[in-house]
């Protein structure tokens, strides 16, 4: 498979680097829609929570612009992500290629704009006064473990989305409903005691209070937390993996 | 790589079988899947049989038939972008297909950014794209239409871009479904000439062809696929004659 794949470097970087440029062919702005959406988005929950709901967070901007870009990492992914067997059916019913490509120059091309997205924490926590710490050379940890989890996931959700179309609105579904289960607006220790487990299945849980840990708290994320997660990931991944090549196999007969 | 001598054959089409299911209201959504689960009309369609095809490195292969009898089925199997039902296809060597010309063209790139994502999908990389994309160019013979967007191009033009790509990326085993019409009558004896220097050079060829003539030149060997089985494979000569005597 790695040799394939290596063969194939070619057709994987100019994938990449049409997943970043054609998002937003023929806007004014073109790539920088990547910054400006996800920055809108805080704009809006930067005025909505604390004068509505009155949270007290301290620097809740930056607070939440932590956890939004990786958000917006895995949603961009996993909607793109789930439909692009079939948007790129009409290649594929054609030539022979690698088909696991298409799903990893999604994840891959979501990652360089979530490693840029990231100057723009750097920004805020300049500007809040927060600053950094020791902790950022965990950064690139985490992002291996969401790379990981999300393209296990957009393996499964892409080969099933060639037979059942449904899939794309289920799981746009699904992911609005996380957004509001994982601590992304607020921080985990708000959830009713109770129910905190709930919080705790969701893998993205993990993975945003890690990137806060490191970012906002300073403070060193929950390592054994992570250590599972990442060996759940990779499991993800290859029950993915597993999946998609033996639907693979009916891809040009579907479409 | 390294055992490249010792494969005799390029390619072995082991006891090949394919049907194709045949929907006649295909359930495409969930709802659907669910309401008619059982009410779907289903019938299978057996567009190949038991086909045994063994070809040897350097030999050039013409599979002729009439339509439908399964020639471009077999070439999608080939090329791996349908799986058979059952049996197996071995290949050994770098496969490229000329199944569709142009697959993959991004309309609003220029014919120069497309000729490098197009070879890409045929698993070249950057430095070997750069070492033959003048070639390509020279071949195409679109001058200074290189630089343009592909949207602004003829059909001629768009074909014969395609097929320069295809013809250069230097495969070891080649598939080519009828696609020796492409272009003026100059540019179809320019690629006939290159399927010749590419024929000479030992490079496996497949083609897919009902123009008889120009495979009798090219090939040695012919396979008549009747309804889905090998019904003659030998001399092309001797095939094409027998082929004529019963469909001519």
């Amino acid at each position: 498979m790695f040799k394939e794949l290596y063969n194939y470097r070619q057709l994987l970087k100019s994938n990449v680097s049409k997943e970043i440029r054609g998002k937003y062919k023929g806007s004014f702005l073109g790539v920088l829609w990547s910054f400006v959406n996800p920055l809108l988005m805080t704009l809006v929950y930067a005025i909505v929570f604390p004068f509505i709901l009155k949270s007290t967070q301290p620097h809740y901007v930056t607070f939440i612009v932590i956890a939004i870009l990786p958000w917006t990492w895995f949603t961009s992914v996993i909607s793109q992500g789930t439909n692009t067997i079939v948007v790129n059916g009409g290649i594929i019913k054609k030539v022979y290629f690698p088909r696991e490509i298409l799903p990893i120059s999604i994840v891959t091309s979501g990652l360089i704009n979530f490693l840029i997205s990231c100057l723009i924490i750097a920004i805020f926590l300049i500007f809040s006064g927060i600053g950094f710490s020791f902790y950022i050379v965990l950064l690139p940890l985490i992002v291996i473990i969401q790379y990981i989890l999300q393209l296990g996931l957009i393996f499964i959700t892409s080969s099933i989305d060639v037979y059942i179309r449904d899939a794309e609105y289920i799981i746009s579904f699904f992911v609005s409903m996380i957004f509001y289960g994982t601590p992304i607006l607020y921080s985990s220790s708000l959830f009713p005691e109770k129910v905190s487990w709930l919080l705790k299945l969701n893998p993205l849980t993990t993975i945003i209070e890690s990137y806060r840990d490191i970012f906002y708290y300073q403070q060193l994320p929950d390592l054994q937390g992570l250590g599972i997660l990442f060996f759940v990931s990779c499991l993800i991944l290859l029950i993915g993996y597993k999946i998609f090549k033996k639907l693979e196999k009916g891809f040009a007969e579907e479409l | 790589m390294k055992k490249k001598q010792d494969n005799e054959y390029a390619m072995i089409v082991d006891d090949v079988s394919k049907k194709f299911k045949i929907y006649y209201d295909k359930p495409n959504t969930l709802k659907e899947r669910l309401v008619f689960w059982n009410k779907t009309r289903l019938n299978y369609h057996q567009v190949l049989k038991n086909i045994n095809i063994k070809i040897k490195k350097g030999e050039t292969v013409a599979l002729i038939g009439v339509n439908g009898s399964g020639k471009s089925t077999l070439l999608k199997l080939m090329t791996k972008i349908i799986y058979p039902t059952t049996g197996k296809i071995i290949t050994h060597g770098k496969l490229t297909s000329l199944l569709e010309l142009g697959a993959g063209f991004h309309p609003d790139f220029t014919g120069r950014e497309n000729i490098y994502f197009n070879a890409s999908i045929f698993g070249l990389t950057a430095s070997e794209i750069d070492k033959r994309v003048q070639d390509i160019i020279d071949f195409s013979e679109l001058g200074e239409f290189i630089d343009t967007p592909v949207r602004t191009y003829s059909s001629g033009m768009y074909m014969r871009l395609a097929f320069s790509v295809a013809i250069n990326v230097d495969a070891e085993i080649l598939l080519i479904d009828e696609i020796l019409a492409v272009g003026d009558q100059h540019f179809q004896d320019k690629c006939f000439e290159k399927l010749q220097e590419l024929k000479k050079s030992d490079k496996t060829i497949v083609i897919v062809s009902h123009s008889l003539d120009a495979v009798k030149k090219l090939c040695d060997r012919g396979i008549w696929i009747y309804n889905g089985e090998v019904k003659k494979d030998g001399n092309i000569k001797k095939v094409i004659d027998e082929y004529l005597k019963v469909c001519g």
